[in-house]
């Protein structure tokens, strides 16, 4: 089995990564590729033995599961190039956030009749095999390749199957999830310096505060907030901060987070189905880039005078499966 | 012959009332219960019950094993100060004034006199009390284990050292309270929505009684119970979400600590 990113990121390094060390996959079979190869992802990548080229169609061709892992407004430019390349055997597992799956395979169906899709959400801490993944299934994808995809993302984390309409809110809770926490562990420290620890120190012992009690909840059966009472002694220093914390509205706070950024997925979801992004919006050196690749035309990627066009269906330029 | 405990009350007040009632539907029965008060008001329904009245505080003393002190806690120096004299080693005597300290109680009785102090709560009335005792230099355990007996009925009683008698104040004797502000405000939020009052009244106090039950009996963390009622994307989170947003957690918390700062203070003076 073989495994292709589109999109050299930090995602498609991070994914490498974690599954390079989890064993699951050998780096000289997975392959990756991007237009611009300055980034500093395209070295590491490179480094552990992934092969990497600037030819998505190359890509497409060396892989049974192809993960497109570039942001979600260059999601239809790279469908419209490697749609005539798309063959039965392949898997096209979408990262991007907003992107619906019927989207994808809408566009997808002008070049095959039933392309096999799956979308996933995972989160940047699969890099250290702790990432938290949910998948969701396409119409044409078969049971063995939702365990196919557990499979690969489980061994970088955990990894479970849900509905397509979960997925905003999941992006919400640990898609944005690591960055509270290094927020969280951020402030920690600084309280931590406050107090009179030296820096580094106080980041390591906010971080292992943080590791420590989420594996203990992981691993118990109990609920968080008895969890919580456990080290809570009376009159004692930690429920004195725990008032401290109540009062400063911390709950909501996080709710209203998750909220947030849940809301957001939704928007940007919402922006691309109106199928009008201006092209001011795409940063200009990526569309050159990808204009440059062999084989790629305006036409075959829609750009038209008054704005681009993100799922343009009736391009009659390319040819019905 | 096993004698059974005689019980006096000095003072006919609610208190006084609840815990008698609370030990009627235990195992005392009316003819070993007195109760003195200066006045007839509040005599009547002890008499209702069957339990005889009197006005001599110094009667009820010498007629009973246990003398429950149940008046207003600035009438509490004058009443132990006459009924000293009549206090002996045998009696355990147990005060329910709210701020007035073991040590004083201690001071005002005869040396080696058994003392417990007594935070009971309203709810007593209606044997759902929550009561907390602290027992003085004298008292034993055996003498915790008979007013343990006695109070059973009353509601949940436990045992702790003084320095709990104020925290139980803020959480339970003023508890009772917050609970009722927490009831009408819920009330109130229905009104708003368009239920009649009367309607909206009673159905937040069964809400309240309804949670309190499955709480106590449920042995569960309210966390847990909290946590059971949400269904994703319901009614109840959103709910739960404004009540957050509005600081009610650390609001709570805050009350408990302000009733408990209080009840120092008055206890130290």
């Amino acid at each position: 089995m073989s495994v292709g990113f589109i999109g050299a990121g930090q995602l498609a390094q991070a994914l490498v990564r974690g599954f390079s060390v989890a064993g699951v996959i050998a780096t000289h079979r997975i392959t990756a590729s991007s237009p611009d190869t300055e980034l500093p992802t395209v070295q590491q990548l490179r480094k552990m033995g992934v092969n990497f080229t600037t030819s998505n169609k190359e890509t497409v061709n060396k892989s049974d599961v192809l993960f497109l892992a570039v942001k979600p407004h260059i999601i239809p430019f790279v469908l419209d190039e490697i749609g005539p390349d798309i063959e039965d055997r392949h898997l096209i597992v979408s990262c991007a956030a907003g992107v619906t799956i019927s989207s994808i395979e809408k566009k997808l169906q002008q070049y095959r009749s039933s392309p096999k899709v799956m979308r996933c959400m995972t989160n940047t801490p699969v890099v250290v095999r702790e990432g938290a993944t949910v998948y969701a299934t396409g119409t044409h994808a078969e049971v063995e390749d939702g365990k196919l995809l557990e499979q690969l993302m489980a061994s970088v984390g955990y990894c479970t199957e849900v509905e397509e309409d979960l997925i905003d809110a999941v992006t919400g809770l640990s898609g944005s999830g690591p960055a509270y926490a290094f927020l969280a562990v951020d402030a920690l420290a600084d309280g931590g310096v406050k107090m009179g620890l030296p820096r580094r120190l106080a980041v390591r012992l906010g971080a292992q505060a943080l590791l420590g009690a989420a594996r203990m909840l992981l691993d118990s059966e109990q609920h968080p907030g008895q969890l919580k009472d456990n080290v809570c002694s009376p009159g004692g220093a930690t429920i004195h901060a725990l008032h401290v914390m109540e009062s400063g509205g911390f709950r909501s706070l996080l709710i209203n987070a998750v909220e947030a950024s849940c809301v957001r997925t939704r928007e940007l979801q919402f922006l691309a189905d109106q199928e009008k992004i201006s092209s001011a919006a795409i940063k200009k050196t990526t569309l050159d880039k990808v204009l440059q690749q062999p084989g790629v035309t305006a036409e075959t990627v829609s750009v038209r005078n008054r704005g681009i066009s993100m799922f343009n269906s009736s391009n009659p330029k390319i040819k019905k499966n | 012959m096993y004698k059974p405990l005689r019980i006096g009350f000095i003072g006919a007040g609610n208190m006084a009332f609840g815990i008698a009632k609370g030990m009627l539907s235990g195992n005392v029965l009316p003819v070993n219960i007195k109760v003195s008060a200066p006045s007839s008001r509040n005599m009547k329904r002890f008499q209702e019950v069957g339990i005889s009245v009197t006005h001599s505080n110094a009667e009820v003393v010498c007629g009973s094993d246990v003398v429950f002190v149940a008046v207003k806690p600035h009438l509490v120096r004058l009443v132990l100060s006459e009924i000293s004299q009549y206090v002996t080693k045998k009696h355990i005597v147990v005060s329910v004034a709210a701020g007035v300290t073991l040590s004083v109680l201690e001071e005002l009785l005869p040396e080696n006199s058994i003392v417990i102090r007594l935070m009971p709560n309203l709810p007593c009335l209606v044997q759902e009390g929550a009561l907390l005792f602290t027992r003085g230099a004298n008292a034993k355990q055996e003498h915790g284990d008979v007013l343990r007996s006695l109070l059973h009925c009353c509601g949940l009683v436990e045992e702790g050292p003084e320095a709990w008698i104020d925290i139980h104040t803020g959480l339970s004797g003023s508890g009772v309270a917050f609970v009722y502000l927490f009831a009408e405000a819920l009330a109130e939020g229905a009104v708003k929505m368009g239920m009649p009052s009367s309607l909206a009244h009673s159905i937040a106090s069964q809400t309240v009684l309804g949670a309190g039950r499955l709480l106590r009996d449920s042995g569960k963390h309210p966390a847990q119970l909290r946590s059971e009622v949400c269904t994703p994307g319901g009614t109840t989170i959103y709910g739960l979400h404004t009540l957050e947003q509005g600081g009610l957690r650390a609001s709570v918390m805050s009350a408990v600590e302000s009733a408990t700062e209080r009840a120092r203070e008055l206890g130290s003076k």
